[in-house]
């Protein structure tokens, strides 16, 4: 068991790129960090930076409190699930279990007893003396988790350990994995590229840019006080609504221009983001969840004329892609280019291209951030 | 950054792993080839009373001069223009055969493959008895009844004219299956799906080979007739048994002089001059080899 | 596209052709080996050099008769297996710490590794030789052995293997707690079967027919090897083709025999060495 502390931990490439830079990250004793970002934002190279199978370029890693920069894998006790299993070809599964007790020199009697034992927690009494190749992609992943856990190291560290699995077996995994860890109380470092996986799965979430961590916290806080433009865009399927637009100060209150319309907004949103009265008479950007986008029937002041673009059907819900009045910011992109305000309705909806529609956006809804992506609280 | 060992830095065992080949290289291969070069300059003669002299460019001018060398040379390059050609068309064409994946296609490759297991000392041996003079050589008989008793018997390792072709027969005969065997697994790593197109295309067998087989098969073709063609100028085996580089110099080889120089004549710095030379031609071959090449890049 | 019936006719036609011409000279050693001396000569000029007829094992025997066959077989094979043995160990560890461990001055050899390659062995013989004579080394097991242990193509024929398999595997065994040398010998070395297959047949047909060499520094019976020997059995007063070609059949057999068994590593083994290049 052991904490993990990073303190201004950075990697810089021969090439001067940084692949982690300045992040500062504790992990607590026990807990399970998902750490989540589009791919090369330098989330496995955090991983394997702890691991050791990577240099740090300058801070330091802390397991304990104790400073392991230049401590080698061999003498860190982690654990490491990797993307692809690295199982050893070569060996039975009751090898690839066996090897890292018998790198330990441990009697072979508590191996065989700890094999026997970690076969049955993970249903691999049967496949013992098969080869990784004679296994299932879910029995390989299954393997992988047991070389891990057999040697009751003091961090597990996991690679992006669903990505190989279908969509179905990766949910039932997921929840074994966060039922093993929770049983087995240790500290764990999940690495994920799937934000879903990443709310699902974590206690606590990383979100992770560019080499920069973005913002630190409960899947609840993430999803719904997005520290940054990013985060917002990043997390949610599909992410956040960015909408460029201006704040004024006006008899008195703040008004926000939302395309053609000029909405007050009210005394206890003001109350929720004081911060936003240090930014009137600023440009803003305006977060809206695609599902608190509703439709109207009727035309009124509150409601904005829009245009059918394309529609995905999902069977539970449907995916509008609308055109507006409103300027989709297109600078804080996380996934893929976004021009259409995009809404999602509960159920099967059918709506042809052009059609028109009248939508309300609830005031109470909205995240705002400045003009560099930070958000306004 | 702090002066502390580096994390991954792992010199030490490296350097154990390493050090037993390294040191092999550099005692059995760099050093002496280091001294063949410098010796090169000198005059040093073995059991010569004389002292040792610098003499520059002396002992490649000499050689230059030296009409058995120049030989030597000739028939090295003789054997390379002609063998290697042919070799490369009988391999090429035995391995088109083959990858046609006709049953029995195993068979064959074995038969094929099967001399280049045999040492050139036995190769060499077995065709002095082929190439017996007299009607009853083997060869001589051959070439009676296929040319329908035109040919008359000769000595073919004793016939100035015949014997550097006898010699690269047996050579192509050893040798060919090497190349086969590469280009067939060249072969066999073409997509199919090229031929599936260039057909859909409407191109026929000859296009096909034309354009598809022998570009993707460049970069084994370019390897085996590099590695042919170094074989030409290494060629010493076979002179050394069948002719020792007779008659009349038609078989000798660089190779064959060299040894001559250095071994039975002691003209250490001679010797290493035409090693010197022996090296640059197979230099400037690989050269020539790694310009044709096109470097494919790796896929991760 | 299936080739139709008249070219498959064709291909088979064109295929024995060149097996005839493929088969004769071994099948003639073979059936000699087994013929009376005087006969081979006066029968290779006919039909009745393939025919199996009055066959005996009288060559075999007077080979060993009339030399030293069995030293000679022993010499090749110590020779032989001493450099395939100790060149599978030396280089393939010398290729993984160039493949995958983190040195100084590792590029920098490895280049100079891989210009050695281009160095054939012709081309520093002269200077070996006179090496060994001056040490005193000739005619013995030792200057036959050690100078073609490490060896420039090995290294690069591993290194090829090694820098293609998984890095994973290694780094789940450092997490697990394997020093380097144990990582190569139970990580990396069952998983590379292949090469280490391609390189030991290909240093074992180099070595085992290699001739140059022990002509120059083998003086005496006592450590020649096969191919030397069968170049001075030939020139042995008097010529018996026979006894010649049983010792040829003699030489060749294990040789023979461990290509059929293997056939597929031989091939492999050969294409691999070019393919990477």
């Amino acid at each position: 068991m052991a904490a993990i502390e990073f303190n201004n931990l950075t990697k810089r490439y021969d090439s001067g790129i940084h692949g982690i830079h300045r992040l500062n990250l504790k992990v607590g004793d026990g807990e399970l960090m998902v750490l989540v970002g589009p791919s090369g934002c330098g989330k496995s190279t955090l991983l394997r930076m702890t691991a050791g199978l990577e240099e740090v370029s300058s801070g330091e890693i802390r397991i304990d409190d104790r400073v392991v920069n230049h401590i080698p894998p061999q003498q860190r006790n982690v654990a490491m699930v990797f993307q692809n299993y690295a199982l050893y070809p070569h060996m039975t599964v009751r090898g690839n279990l066996a090897f890292p007790l018998r790198m330990q020199k441990q009697p072979a009697m508590l191996i065989e007893e700890r094999v026997r034992r970690i076969a049955e927690i993970l249903d691999l009494t049967p496949l013992l003396d098969r080869r990784p190749k004679a296994l299932s992609g879910g029995q390989r992943q299954r393997v992988a988790m047991g070389r891990a856990i057999i040697r009751k190291a003091d961090i597990f560290l996991m690679d992006e350990p669903l990505s190989n699995l279908d969509a179905r077996l990766r949910v039932e995994i997921r929840g074994e994995i966060a039922r093993l860890q929770r049983q087995l109380a240790i500290t764990t470092l999940y690495v994920t590229h799937d934000q879903a996986e990443a709310m699902t799965l974590g206690q606590r979430v990383a979100v992770i840019d560019r080499g920069l961590l973005q913002q630190v916290g409960s899947p609840q806080e993430i999803y719904e006080r997005p520290a940054n433009a990013f985060v917002a865009r990043f997390i949610g399927s599909p992410g956040m609504n960015l909408i460029q637009s201006s704040l004024y100060r006006e008899n008195g209150g703040i008004q926000l221009q939302l395309g053609p319309r000029r909405l007050p907004i009210p005394q206890r949103v003001l109350t929720d983001f004081p911060g936003l009265a240090t930014h009137s008479e600023e440009s803003v950007l305006v977060g809206i969840r695609p599902h608190a986008i509703h439709l109207s029937d009727t035309d009124s002041n509150e409601t904005l004329p829009a245009r059918v673009c394309t529609t995905e059907a999902m069977g539970h819900e449907t995916i509008v892609h609308l055109d507006t009045a409103l300027a989709i910011d297109n600078s804080h992109q996380a996934r893929g280019d976004q021009t259409h305000l995009l809404v999602q309705l509960t159920g099967h909806h059918n709506f042809s291209a052009g059609e028109q529609l009248a939508i309300r956006i609830g005031i109470d809804d909205l995240c705002f951030f400045d003009s560099d992506g930070e958000a306004i609280r | 950054m702090s002066r502390r060992r580096r994390l991954n830095d792992q010199t030490a065992p490296a350097l154990l792993l390493a050090m037993p080949a390294l040191l092999g290289l550099l005692l059995f291969i760099l050093l002496p080839f280091a001294t063949a070069l410098v010796l090169a300059f000198t005059d040093l003669r073995l059991g010569s009373p004389l002292a040792v002299n610098l003499v520059g460019l002396d002992q490649f001018l000499y050689l230059f001069n030296d009409p058995d060398f120049m030989r030597a040379l000739l028939n090295n390059l003789l054997f390379a223009a002609v063998a290697v050609p042919l070799q490369t068309l009988l391999a090429l064409a035995l391995a088109l055969l083959l990858n046609r994946g006709l049953p029995g296609t195993l068979a064959f490759r074995t038969l094929f493959f099967m001399p280049v297991v045999f040492p050139m000392s036995l190769v060499a041996v077995i065709w002095s008895l082929i190439y017996a003079p007299g009607p009853n050589g083997m060869m001589n008989a051959f070439l009676q009844w296929a040319s329908f008793g035109l040919w008359e018997a000769k000595d073919f390792l004793r016939d100035p004219l015949l014997a550097m072709p006898a010699i690269m027969l047996l050579s192509i005969w050893q040798g060919v299956g090497f190349q086969m065997v590469i280009l067939l697994a060249g072969l066999q790593g073409i997509p199919q799906t090229l031929y599936e197109a260039a057909a859909l295309d409407g191109a026929g067998r000859w296009r096909q080979l034309l354009h598809i087989t022998l570009p993707q098969l460049r970069n084994p073709l370019i390897f085996v007739i590099l590695v042919t063609t170094i074989l030409a100028f290494r060629l010493f085996d076979q002179v050394q048994i069948m002719t020792r580089g007779g008659p009349e110099n038609a078989t000798t080889t660089v190779i064959y002089e060299t040894v001559q120089a250095a071994f039975a004549r002691q003209q250490v710095a001679l010797a290493s001059a035409m090693t010197v030379v022996f090296f640059l031609l197979v230099l400037a071959i690989t050269l020539l080899q790694r310009r044709f090449t096109h470097h494919q890049r790796e896929v991760a | 596209m299936r080739p139709g019936p008249g070219s498959t006719l064709m291909t088979y036609l064109l295929l024995a052709g060149m097996a005839a011409l493929f088969i004769a000279p071994l099948l003639m050693m073979f059936l000699g080996s087994l013929k009376a001396d005087h006969r081979v000569l006066l029968e290779s000029g006919s039909l009745t050099a393939f025919l199996p007829r009055e066959l005996s094992l009288q060559n075999y025997s007077d080979v060993f008769r009339r030399s030293e066959f069995p030293r000679f077989f022993f010499n090749s094979l110590f020779i032989t297996s001493c450099i395939v043995v100790c060149g599978l160990v030396v280089n393939s560890l010398a290729a993984y710490a160039f493949a995958r461990l983190q040195w100084r001055g590792r590029d920098l050899l490895f280049n100079l590794v891989l210009a050695l390659m281009i160095l054939p062995f012709e081309a520093i013989a002269v200077p070996l030789f006179y090496g060994a004579s001056i040490l005193g080394l000739r005619d013995t097991y030792a200057v036959q052995i050690l100078p073609f242990i490490a060896n420039a193509f090995a290294i690069y024929l591993f290194y090829s293997f090694f820098i293609g398999m998984p890095r994973e595997l290694e780094e789940a065994a450092r997490i697990d707690g394997a020093s380097t040398l144990r990582i190569f010998f139970s990580i990396i070395a069952p998983n590379a079967k292949p090469v280490f297959a391609s390189v030991a047949i290909l240093t074992f047909l180099t070595w085992w027919g290699s001739y140059l060499w022990p002509t120059m520094v083998t003086i005496g019976p006592t450590v020649r090897p096969l191919p030397v020997a069968i170049a001075s059995f030939y020139t042995l007063p008097p010529l018996q083709w026979g006894d010649i070609l049983a010792f040829g059949v003699m030489m060749v057999a294990p040789v023979v025999l461990l290509f059929v068994i293997f056939q597929r590593w031989f091939v492999a083994g050969v294409a691999s060495s070019a393919l990477k290049g």
